[in-house]
């Protein structure tokens, strides 16, 4: 009974829908959204033999979304238009604007999925991922730092930092 | 609690994944600190404003049906025998593999030293020379001149003028020492600036100084050496052995070998 390497292909198709979300976000590209995602999971039946039982599909399938993204696409030219996280550190004052809440709860409405998807796109594709499978995806932060292999405290800073780029972000665009 | 700290745990807390002690921590921390306050209630606000307002992309049905078929394909096809008897014999597997590690070890140990036969003594005196390191760190220097007549008298062949040290280098401990099976007469010296060179005086039957790797020094040539980062020298005179291996580097090796290329 192989039943380790045959749970893979029936339990993967599940997660296409989040993989092929994730792969557009990456490649801000419908047609090459789908490529990676075709490629996510020929490799992902590839290396089924290689997946532990019992274990994180979805996180080992949003893994190899992940990695095939970075070795397939040219990252830098991805992301013309990503801010510098270290220039937003200087022009976002973490934590200490005030009224945030006020000028969030007005965000809701008709024009606020648009600002937000413009102000996450403007983040780096380390913070935006993390926000994306945080949020979108709710992957713990072990997870994450799986999927992203980083430390836990890495994701955890990361997500910290892109939240107040995007408080900032998103007061820029409502002024 | 520090804000650095606090603020990795907004995210569990908001959340509902930090324990008890630590959720009392970053909240007492937060009621004391607006930034992290701030960031506590940002870090709600716009979570739910991604999951509320960030739009979810559809999968094409093409992309779908295309990604159903290679899957079914794979469902079919069965994997191979080798990897389903692996699968299903994972000890004998992992117990062969390890067979063959081992064996390629021992065979390639075998064809290294057969290559290189000095090899095992120079690992071994590198490995000697840091434990007498060690040792002569807590003791006074000795005497050299007690050093030296204490060695003549513990090891079983005679050996000539040995360097006592000068005002640059120090004689500062003797012993008898083992490498290779072989009983060394051991001489550690220290410079001025706290580095250590261990001579290691031993019968000379049975080693033999590479032909490669001579370094000209002066009008000798020794066989010189590099091992876990120190310099290694290693020459015959008479019918004795001589190796020093020493923390100094290649530049400056030279002039401690003539030190003792001299006395002798």
């Amino acid at each position: 009974m192989d039943h380790a390497q045959n749970s893979v292909p029936a339990e993967a198709l599940k997660h296409l829908d989040a993989l092929y979300n994730l792969a557009r976000w990456l490649t801000h590209d419908p047609a090459e959204a789908e490529d990676l995602v075709q490629e996510t999971y020929l490799r992902a039946l590839r290396g089924a033999h290689l997946f532990q039982p019992g274990t994180n599909l979805r996180a080992w399938l949003f893994q190899i979304l992940r990695n095939t993204f970075f070795t397939l696409y040219k990252r830098k030219r991805r992301e013309p238009e990503a801010l510098d996280p270290e220039v937003l550190d200087g022009l976002v004052p973490i934590g200490g604007a005030t009224g945030v809440g006020g000028r969030l709860a007005d965000m809701r409405d008709a024009t606020a999925g648009l600002d937000l998807t413009a102000a996450l796109n403007r983040l780096p594709e380390e913070y935006r991922s993390v926000v994306l499978l945080a949020d979108l995806e709710d992957f713990s932060m072990r997870e994450i730092a799986w999927i992203m292999d980083c430390p836990v405290g890495t994701v955890k800073s990361r997500l910290f930092r892109a939240r107040a780029i995007l408080k900032g972000l998103l007061r820029d665009y409502r002024q | 609690m520090e804000c650095a700290e606090a603020r990795e745990h907004l995210a569990d807390l908001n959340r509902g994944q930090l324990g008890a002690d630590l959720t009392e921590a970053v909240r007492g921390h937060a009621a004391q600190c607006p930034a992290c306050q701030a960031g506590l209630e940002a870090d709600a606000e716009i979570r739910t404003l991604v999951r509320a307002q960030v739009p979810r992309y559809t999968v094409p049905p093409a992309l779908r049906a295309s990604i159903q078929a290679v899957i079914e394909t794979a469902a079919a096809r069965p994997s191979p025998a080798w990897r389903r008897w692996l699968r299903l014999h994972p000890w004998p597997a992992g117990a062969l593999a390890g067979a063959v590690c081992l064996l390629l070890l021992v065979w390639g140990g075998y064809r290294w030293m057969a290559k290189d036969p000095v090899s095992v003594l120079a690992a071994q005196a590198v490995a000697e020379h840091a434990e007498y390191i060690k040792e002569v760190r807590t003791r006074p220097a000795a005497d050299p001149v007690a050093v030296v007549k204490g060695l003549r008298s513990q090891v079983d062949f005679p050996f000539e003028p040995i360097f006592q040290g000068d005002p640059q280098v120090q004689l500062v401990a003797g012993m008898v020492g083992e490498l290779s099976g072989r009983r060394a007469a051991t001489f550690i010296y220290k410079d001025r600036a706290g580095r250590y060179t261990t001579l290691f005086l031993m019968p000379g039957a049975g080693i033999v100084v590479p032909e490669g790797d001579r370094m000209l020094i002066e009008t000798f040539r020794p066989h010189y050496r590099t091992a876990s980062g120190r310099s290694l020298i290693l020459w015959k005179h008479r019918d004795l052995a001589w190796l020093l291996v020493s923390d100094l580097d290649k530049s400056e090796v030279p002039a401690m070998y003539l030190k003792v290329r001299k006395a002798a």
